[in-house]
């Protein structure tokens, strides 16, 4: 009889197996709400004055290092990486909410 | 006729500076943000690896004011030999090729402040 090679045929019992996942159902309310939590967690940013249309220069009064870091705070929330090209393009947070729809393929 | 040829010469080097690394205060613009951003992304590391008596906002306050200090510079070539050496340190220190006493430096904690009034200096010995 041939002596078992690895534990888990030893044990007979754990077949290994793989097990894929879906990720969550984003939804446009879901990306708006999370979004506003992002930045209202931001320390530069008034959360009395922040609405989806308020502009981070002129509303918000933020300046380009500031921007920087806020679309860090959004790369980490999503898990992935805004180009430099794509990110000096969103100046509110509506047109973040409307990049991730796109990049999520979130569609209402 | 060999003066006039090496006067033309020197007038044509004197319009264009030749750039550094980048071409427009566009691509400089975008060197600088990249570089804060490494910087930025970095300092969670250093502060674990250098086992250095620093908060995170303490960390990134000092970032800030690092860059700030610069904010007035608008020569592009300028821009980029300063984007070069901030990239320098930055390599420097994540590869810890520095010890703890060269990351709390930045902090100038034991650096006291030259006098500006007229009596600090009075005291200090200088003359006005």
């Amino acid at each position: 009889t041939a002596a078992p090679t690895n534990i888990l045929s030893a044990l007979g019992t754990i077949a290994p197996h793989r097990c894929y996942g879906h990720g969550v159902e984003m939804t446009r309310h879901m990306l708006n709400e999370r979004v506003l939590l992002v930045l209202r967690l931001f320390d530069k940013i008034n959360p009395d004055k922040l609405t989806l249309e308020s502009q981070f220069a002129k509303d918000l009064g933020l300046d380009s290092l500031d921007h920087v870091e806020l679309i860090m705070a959004v790369e980490d929330e999503f898990g992935f990486e805004i180009p430099d090209q794509d990110a000096e393009r969103l100046r509110s947070p509506e047109d973040i909410v409307q990049y991730l729809c796109d990049k999520l393929d979130v569609f209402d | 006729l060999m003066s006039s040829a090496g006067g033309t010469l020197i007038r044509q080097a004197v319009k264009e500076a030749k750039p550094v690394f980048s071409a427009t205060s566009e691509d400089a613009r975008r060197r600088v943000l990249n570089l804060y951003r490494a910087w930025f992304r970095q300092l969670p590391y250093i502060i674990r690896e250098y086992d250095v008596p620093l908060t995170l906002p303490m960390c990134r306050r000092k970032l800030r004011e690092n860059f700030e200090k610069y904010r007035q510079v608008n020569d592009i070539r300028v821009i980029d030999l300063l984007v070069a050496k901030g990239q320098m340190e930055l390599v420097e220190t994540a590869h810890m090729w520095k010890q703890k006493t060269h990351v709390m430096d930045y902090f100038k904690q034991t650096v006291t402040p030259k006098p500006t009034d007229f009596l600090g200096k009075f005291f200090d010995g200088k003359e006005p």
